[in-house]
């Protein structure tokens, strides 16, 4: 994995959370308390001198990790954000695939329409999946949270789509370019607080971070940052590998993407 | 430590390689987990054909069982201690605006060529050529592809190459900033190691290529003060204003000229990424504390250095490529603000021959020289000056119909 230049990657994402803010009256970032969404936070207090100026979503399930949802309720009074919780149900009859769809994207539909967002910042990143890389920095979703992966809109030099559907909105990704080991370096390096479940726990470490019903641990001794940088350093395995979604069949993030899912 | 990344696009029409290419290179390097790769294998098999390293970076359901790319993607390699991400774009004729996204950033370009027998160099192989040296990148590997379905000739080679040099150089490329290597994407010949298969073929395999490019000197940059201002942030006591600086350095306590209006204004603060900082140099966000407050919220403002003259215009000399339909009334959007204009063709550009052509007016897929009218001043400079403030796209309703840059 390329360590990349993070000052250089901060300068980017700044810039483009800064021209959604600027661009859009109404908008709100996701926040699943994982390393990327928590690390995208700490960039957006550098881009506003301290302040978060927009609303923070998590979309609870009711199935997060205990750890995970201490970790939101500190850091949340810790920098002073407005937090939204917006609850979804878990069916137990459906599982997997249509979970996430089903319930994520159901709860997020629900927010949407209740504060009339027009934007939402979503923390993911092009090497995290071959579906995700192929992303743009500001990508529109119609009344229905449909990705048109098939006919997105040009995006030259910096010139960002502002293509807004009536009741549509659009997806803000600030974080495109980071990879995996650059969010590590960039927490480590800000002192960024982060969940400790992605510390190793007797021989074992979350990599990845979704619901306590379709993510699974990984081998790993890594107890600090810096083995962690030095573990992904060196890996061969895939970042998402502990989540189950991802592998049901063919086309799955694809899919799940182009019904509205992150 | 971290890497220096090259930022490196592909070129070239449809099914000549380009996917192919690089995910073979990111095999040959082991720049991909085996995961990805026994996906790509399986995904190819359940299609009935033979492995297509393409698909490490082709994931759309409908780009592997079309074998076409439809939309942009980026792939990182790092090799003999340099490090380079190569962007994936479409070769379809009506997919060149995710080929203009890709490309648009990228520092140099892989073209690709194929020396099959009916392929060769194509409209959309100049095209490309043409979309990438008015974007501003100056050096090009081309990689004729393809060299097992022509018997590894030298012939078929050199057929290709003085095919295509007349063009380069009408479209502008030096003949020094240009270098071709004879490949097999597919098969691994010249990737990483010089084939056998092409004992004529003198120079150095592509991966070594890119290297010696990435290690060239790039201009150091322009010190010349320019900032444009993207907005405010807070309200009252609290306002600041936010903005880029796209070159040179500035200072605390330094006065600076804002154009259009050509008023001077005093920064009292600085602040670059949440922290007060006494300067912030090119490349860096910043927020500003001003002695006075300007109109408007400032945004596609640009600020220069005191003793700078500043520039404005209300008419533009352009160099532009419609993407889309692009009448006489139209908007550009510049420094981040969106400009009713009138566009006048002075005339157009075909660009598969380069040449100048009569036409009435700006042709889909085409270019062309044009006069811009603004009922308003921006502030541009030309390209070949400020690379930020010399360029910008076309827009009519929410489409982007266009692109230009700035004639010196």
């Amino acid at each position: 994995m390329i360590k990349q230049d993070i000052n250089k990657l901060e300068e980017k994402s700044i810039f483009i959370i800064r021209e959604a803010k600027t661009r859009f009256n109404n908008i709100a970032a996701l926040w699943s308390m994982g390393k990327d969404s928590t690390a995208m936070l700490a960039i957006a207090r550098n881009a506003f001198l301290g302040k978060i100026p927009f609303p923070v979503i998590h979309i609870d399930n009711g199935i997060d990790f205990p750890e995970s949802y201490k970790f939101r309720d500190d850091l949340a009074d810790r920098w002073g954000m407005e937090v939204i919780v917006a609850k979804s149900k878990i069916k137990p009859e459906i599982s997997g695939y249509s979970c996430c769809g089903a319930n994520k994207t159901v709860a997020l539909k629900g927010v949407l329409k209740e504060y009339g967002f027009e934007a939402l910042i979503v923390s993911i990143r092009r090497d995290e999946h071959a579906v995700r890389a192929k992303e743009r920095y500001v990508s529109p979703r119609d009344k229905n949270f449909s990705w048109n992966y098939k006919d997105q809109p040009a995006e030259v030099w910096d010139s960002y789509s502002s293509k807004l559907d009536k009741r549509g909105h659009l997806r803000i990704h600030p974080l495109l370019d980071w990879n995996e080991i650059d969010i590590w370096s960039y927490i480590k390096r800000n002192r960024i607080p982060i969940n400790p479940l992605y510390m190793s726990n007797n021989g074992y470490r979350y990599r990845s971070l979704g619901c306590t019903h379709c993510t699974v641990p990984i081998r790993s001794n890594a107890k600090s940052i810096d083995a962690i940088i030095r573990e992904l350093e060196t890996t061969k395995v895939e970042e998402r590998s502990g989540r189950e979604q991802d592998k049901e069949k063919a086309y799955i993030m694809e899919k799940l993407r182009s019904l509205g899912y992150m | 430590m971290s890497t220096m990344i090259n930022e490196v696009t592909l070129l070239g029409h449809k099914d000549h390689g380009k996917s192919t290419l690089i995910g073979r290179m990111l095999m040959d390097t082991h720049s991909v987990s085996k995961a990805r790769i026994d996906n790509a294998k399986m995904m190819s098999k359940r299609l009935g054909r033979k492995f297509e390293p393409g698909f490490l970076l082709d994931s759309f359901e409908e780009e592997q069982e079309g074998a076409l790319t439809i939309d942009t993607t980026r792939a990182q390699i790092k090799y003999r201690g340099s490090a380079f991400e190569f962007i994936d774009v479409p070769g379809h004729e009506e997919l060149i605006k995710n080929m203009i996204s890709g490309a648009s950033n990228a520092s140099f370009a892989l073209l690709m060529v194929s020396a099959k027998g009916d392929e060769g160099v194509e409209d959309q192989t100049k095209r490309h050529l043409f979309l990438a040296k008015m974007m501003g990148i100056e050096s090009i590997i081309v990689c004729v592809n393809k060299m097992d379905t022509v018997d590894y000739s030298e012939r078929r080679f050199e057929e290709i190459v003085g095919g295509l040099r007349p063009f380069l150089s009408n479209v502008g490329f030096a003949r020094n900033s240009v270098i071709f290597v004879p490949v097999s994407a597919y098969d691994s010949d010249n990737i990483s190691r010089r084939s056998e298969r092409m004992g004529w073929y003198r120079g150095k395999p592509l991966l070594d290529l890119l290297v010696d490019l990435s290690k060239r000197r790039r201009s150091s940059g322009d010190k010349t003060l320019r900032i444009i201002f993207q907005g405010v942030m807070g309200a009252g006591d609290d306002l600041k204003y936010i903005g880029r600086v796209v070159s040179g350095s500035l200072n605390e306590g330094e006065q600076i000229v804002l154009m259009p209006t050509g008023k001077r204004v005093m920064i009292e603060r600085i602040f670059v990424k949440g922290r007060a900082k006494q300067t912030a140099r090119s490349g860096e966000n910043v927020a500003l504390v001003l002695d006075r407050h300007i109109a408007g919220d400032g945004r596609g403002i640009v600020g220069y250095g005191s003793r700078h003259r500043g520039v404005r215009s209300k008419s533009i000399d352009a160099l532009i490529f419609a993407i889309g339909r692009i009448g006489v009334r139209a908007k550009i959007r510049s420094n981040g603000v969106e400009h009713q204009c009138s566009i006048k063709l002075v005339n157009g550009i075909d660009t598969t021959t380069g040449g100048a052509a009569a036409w009435s007016g700006v042709r889909e897929l085409e270019a062309g020289r044009v006069v811009i009218n603004l009922n308003d001043y921006i502030c541009v400079e030309p390209f070949a000056k400020s690379r930020e403030l010399g360029r910008f796209t076309i827009h009519s309703g929410k489409e982007l119909v266009g692109i230009g840059i700035v004639n010196g």
